[in-house]
C-alpha cells in the first residue's frame, strides 16, 4: 500500500504545498521584480541593478548589519545549544514531567512578549534598576549596566537564548527519553567515566536532533524582526530591521533596496537549510 | 527525500502559525466595507460642489478613519467628539481604525492598489508630510477636494506653512486638522526655569555640564521630531531659517559639515554617550518620565499638559522653547483614491475644521492637545470666535506661553533637505 503512488508523500502534501508555493513563490517573484526596479505602484518599470549596487557598496550600512545579524544569530545559537545539551542530559537522568512542563510553559510566550518583559526588567529605568536603587546599590538609572538596547546586542541575545534553550532542550530530551538506557549502562559496565559516556554515547545520539534544531534556530534568529527591533540600537541594526526601514521609506523607490536585503536574508537562510539537510544525510 | 519532506512540513507549519494574525487583522478592516460599499458605489454619487448632495450621500455611511492609535487620550477625543457628532448630526458611523504608524495605512492603500482592490478599506488617513509624499508620488489620493469643503474658507491657504507639507505642495489633496510646534519639556521640580538653555549653543554647554542627562530622537522615518531638532540646529548654525526654504545643494554642502561638527561635539555629553538615541517621541518621553534624561521633546500646543493629564508625565512638567528656530507646522487628513465612503470622509474632514471642534481640540483636558488649523480671524460667528479665543487662554502652566511660541516660530525647510539630513545624520553622527 505504501508503494501505491496515491499515497506518495508528495501527493498528501500537495494542498499545503500549493499554498506555500503560491504564497511564497508570488512574494519572491514580487521581491525580485521590485529589487530590479519594477515598482508597479508608482508605475516604475525600468530594469536597473542600482539597488544591488547601493546595497553591496562597501560603505553601505548593509555590511555592518550583516555582521551584526550574524553575530547575534551565531552567538545565540551556540549558547542556546550548549546550555540546552547540558540541561537535557541532566534532566534525562531524572524522571518526571514537572521539568518538561516548566520548559513548555516558556514556549507559550511569543518572542515579542518575552522581549518586552526583558525590556521592562532590564532597561536602565526598569524594574531591576529600581530595585537596585531602592537598595542603595545605584543612585541614578545611568549607573545600572546597559543590558538592553546595547551596542553588542546583549539584550537581543538574552532574549533569544531565553526562548531557544527550552525549545532545544525539549527537542534533545525527546530523543534521549526515547532511547533505551541500555547503551549508557553497557558503557558504564565497561568502565566508561561520566564524561566518556557523555562524549561517546549521549552526544552522538542527540547530535542529529541538536544540529537540526540549532540550524533551525539560526535561520529563525537571522531572519526575525521583532526582537532586534525592540531591543536593538539605532546602529548597527539587524538585517530585517534595515530591510523594513527601506520598505517603509516615504520614497517608494527605496523599496528596491529593502527587497535586495530581504532576498539576501532568504538566500542565506536557504543555504543554511540545504547545509543542514546535507549534514543530516551524511550523519 | 524523507528529510526534504520533513523540512517542507516544518515550513508549512511555520506558515500556518503565521496565518492567524493575518486572518484576524483583515476582518476589522474589511467588514464595514462589505456592509456599506454596495450602496455607496451605486447610490452614493455626489457632487463635491453641491454640499447638500455630499451630506445626502454620506448619510448611513461608515467612515473608516485610519489614525495613529498610540495615545489613549487622542483615541478617546476622536470617539467622544467626532464619533458622537457624526452619528447625531449626519447619520454617519465613525469606525476609528487605530494603527501603530501612519506608514501602515499608507502600505494598506499601496497593497490594495497592487492587488487591484477598488473600493478599498481606508476612507481617511491622519497623515504627515512623508506619508503624504508617498501617496502623492503613487497618485493614490482622492484629488481636488480640500478647498471645496465649506469650512476650508476658514483656512488660510495662502500660508506656505499650510499649502506646503514638508515642502511638498498640498495641491488640494489633503485638508488641515491641527497645528503643532517643536518644543522642549522639562520638569520644574528638577530644573529651575532660569537654568534652561535658550539656544543650541546653550544646550551644548548645559548637556556637557550635565553629562548623560540629554538626548534627542534619532532623525528618520518615525522620528520626525528628531529630524526637526537637527533642522533647528542647522538653522542656528547657519544664521536663520530663511535660506533653507528653497533647496540649494551648495548651501547644504556649505553648512552641513558645521552641523555634523556641532552634533558630534554634543554626542559624548548625551545619554549613553550617544551610543544610541531614542527612536521616537514615546521612548524619549519614557526616558524623561523615568528620570533618565532631563528633557523631552513635544509637538503639542498644550506642551506637557496632555502628558500630565494622561498621567505619563510628572505634574511639574513644563514646556519651553529656545529664543528662535522652533519649527511649526500643520497636520492633515487625506482620502485615498479608492476610499469606499468618500462622502462621509468629506463630512468628517469638514467637521474637523468646525470652529466648535477646533476650540475643543486645544484644551488639555480633552486629550488632543494640538493647535488650530483655521485662521481665527476668518471666523465671523461671534460665539465661535470667543470660544476659540478663550480656549487658547486656558492652556495653563504646562504649556509654552503663546507669545514665546510665536516669537520662536520658524517654518520647515524644503522637502529635499529631509532625506539629506536623515541620511547624513546616520552616516556622520550615528555611525561615527
Amino acid at each position: 500500500m505504501r508503494s501505491h503512488p496515491i499515497f506518495s508523500p508528495w501527493l498528501s502534501l500537495a494542498p499545503a504545498l500549493t499554498i506555500v508555493l503560491v504564497l511564497l513563490g508570488a512574494s519572491l517573484l514580487y521581491a525580485v521584480a521590485e529589487s530590479v526596479g519594477y515598482i508597479s505602484v508608482i508605475g516604475q518599470s525600468k530594469f536597473s541593478l542600482d539597488a544591488y549596487r547601493n546595497t553591496l557598496d562597501l560603505n553601505s550600512e548593509f555590511w555592518a548589519s550583516l555582521e551584526f545579524s550574524l553575530w547575534i544569530s551565531i552567538v545565540s545559537t551556540l549558547i542556546s545549544s550548549a546550555i540546552a545539551l547540558l540541561l537535557a542530559v541532566w534532566l534525562s537522568e531524572r524522571r518526571g514531567n514537572t521539568d518538561t512542563l516548566a520548559l513548555n510553559w516558556n514556549l507559550a510566550f511569543p518572542h515579542l512578549v518575552w522581549s518586552v518583559a526583558l525590556l521592562l526588567f532590564l532597561s536602565q529605568s526598569g524594574l531591576f534598576s529600581r530595585w537596585a536603587a531602592s537598595l542603595g546599590l545605584i543612585s541614578t538609572p545611568a549607573e545600572f549596566p546597559v543590558l538592553v538596547r546595547d551596542r553588542f546586542g546583549i539584550g537581543i541575545i538574552l532574549s533569544y537564548i531565553g526562548k531557544e534553550i527550552p525549545f532545544l532542550t525539549i527537542t534533545i530530551l525527546s530523543v534521549l527519553r526515547s532511547q533505551s538506557v541500555g547503551y549508557d549502562v553497557v558503557a558504564e559496565n565497561l568502565g566508561a567515566s561520566r564524561w566518556q559516556r557523555l562524549r561517546y554515547v549521549t552526544i552522538p545520539q542527540v547530535m542529529p536532533a541538536l544540529l537540526a534544531g540549532s540550524l533551525l534556530i539560526f535561520g529563525f534568529i537571522f531572519s526575525s524582526y521583532e526582537v532586534p527591533a525592540l531591543l536593538g540600537v539605532g546602529y548597527p541594526r539587524a538585517l530585517p530591521v534595515l530591510a523594513l526601514r527601506f520598505f517603509l521609506d516615504p520614497d517608494l523607490r527605496a523599496r528596491s533596496e529593502g527587497m535586495v536585503i530581504s532576498l539576501i536574508i532568504t538566500l542565506i537562510v536557504m543555504i543554511v537549510a540545504v547545509v543542514s539537510l546535507k549534514m543530516k544525510d551524511e550523519g | 527525500m524523507k528529510r526534504i519532506v520533513f523540512l517542507l512540513v516544518v515550513f508549512t507549519l511555520l506558515l500556518a502559525a503565521c496565518a492567524p494574525s493575518v486572518a484576524t487583522s483583515q476582518p476589522a478592516a474589511t467588514n464595514p466595507l462589505v456592509a456599506t460599499d454596495a450602496p455607496t458605489v451605486v447610490a452614493g454619487a455626489f457632487d463635491i460642489n453641491n454640499w447638500d448632495s455630499v451630506l445626502a450621500a454620506a448619510k448611513g455611511q461608515t467612515v473608516n478613519w485610519y489614525i495613529w492609535g498610540g495615545s489613549d487620550s487622542i483615541n478617546a477625543f476622536v470617539d467622544n467628539f467626532y464619533g458622537k457628532t457624526l452619528k447625531e448630526r449626519y447619520g454617519i458611523t465613525l469606525n476609528r481604525v487605530p494603527i501603530a504608524d501612519t506608514a501602515d495605512a499608507v502600505n494598506q492603500v499601496l497593497s490594495e492598489k497592487q492587488a487591484g482592490k477598488d473600493p478599498g478599506a481606508v476612507d481617511m488617513i491622519w497623515i504627515n508630510g512623508e506619508n503624504f509624499f508617498t501617496l502623492k508620488q503613487a497618485s493614490l489620493l482622492y484629488p481636488d477636494w480640500a478647498q471645496k469643503i465649506p469650512n476650508s474658507a476658514l483656512v488660510n491657504w495662502d500660508n506656505p506653512a499650510i499649502n506646503l507639507d514638508f515642502g511638498h505642495a498640498v495641491d488640494n489633496l489633503e485638508s488641515p486638522w491641527s497645528s503643532a510646534q517643536f518644543q522642549f519639556v522639562y520638569d520644574s521640580a528638577r530644573i529651575k526655569a532660569d537654568e534652561l538653555p535658550h539656544s543650541y549653543a546653550d544646550l551644548k554647554t548645559w548637556a556637557c555640564a550635565n553629562p548623560g542627562r540629554f538626548t534627542y530622537i534619532a532623525p528618520g522615518p518615525g522620528g520626525f521630531l528628531g529630524t526637526r531638532f537637527v533642522k533647528g540646529a542647522l538653522y542656528e548654525i547657519s544664521g536663520g531659517a530663511e535660506q533653507w526654504q528653497n533647496f540649494d545643494q551648495a548651501t547644504w554642502d556649505q553648512w552641513s559639515p558645521a552641523l555634523w561638527k556641532y552634533l558630534n561635539e554634543l554626542e559624548p555629553c548625551l545619554w549613553r554617550k550617544g551610543e544610541t538615541y531614542a527612536k521616537d517621541e514615546a521612548e524619549l518621553k519614557n526616558l524623561f518620565a523615568n528620570n533618565e534624561v532631563d528633557f523631552s521633546i513635544t509637538n503639542d500646543i498644550t506642551g506637557a499638559g496632555t502628558g500630565i493629564a494622561a498621567g505619563l508625565l510628572p505634574a511639574t512638567s513644563r514646556a519651553f522653547v529656545f529664543d528662535t528656530n522652533m519649527i511649526g507646522d500643520f497636520n492633515y487628513v487625506a482620502i485615498p483614491l479608492n476610499a469606499p465612503n468618500k462622502a462621509a470622509a468629506l463630512v468628517l474632514a469638514n467637521l474637523l475644521l468646525d470652529p466648535e471642534f477646533q476650540a475643543a481640540q486645544i484644551l488639555p483636558e480633552n486629550g488632543f492637545g494640538l493647535g488650530y488649523a483655521i485662521d481665527v480671524t476668518r471666523v465671523t460667528d461671534s460665539a465661535a470666535l470667543s470660544a476659540l479665543q478663550s480656549a487658547s487662554t486656558k492652556l495653563g502652566d504646562s504649556a509654552t506661553p503663546a507669545s514665546d511660541l510665536a516669537n520662536s516660530l520658524v517654518g520647515d525647510s524644503a522637502a529635499e533637505y529631509q532625506n539629506l539630513i536623515e541620511q547624513g545624520w546616520a552616516e556622520n553622527v550615528l555611525q561615527k
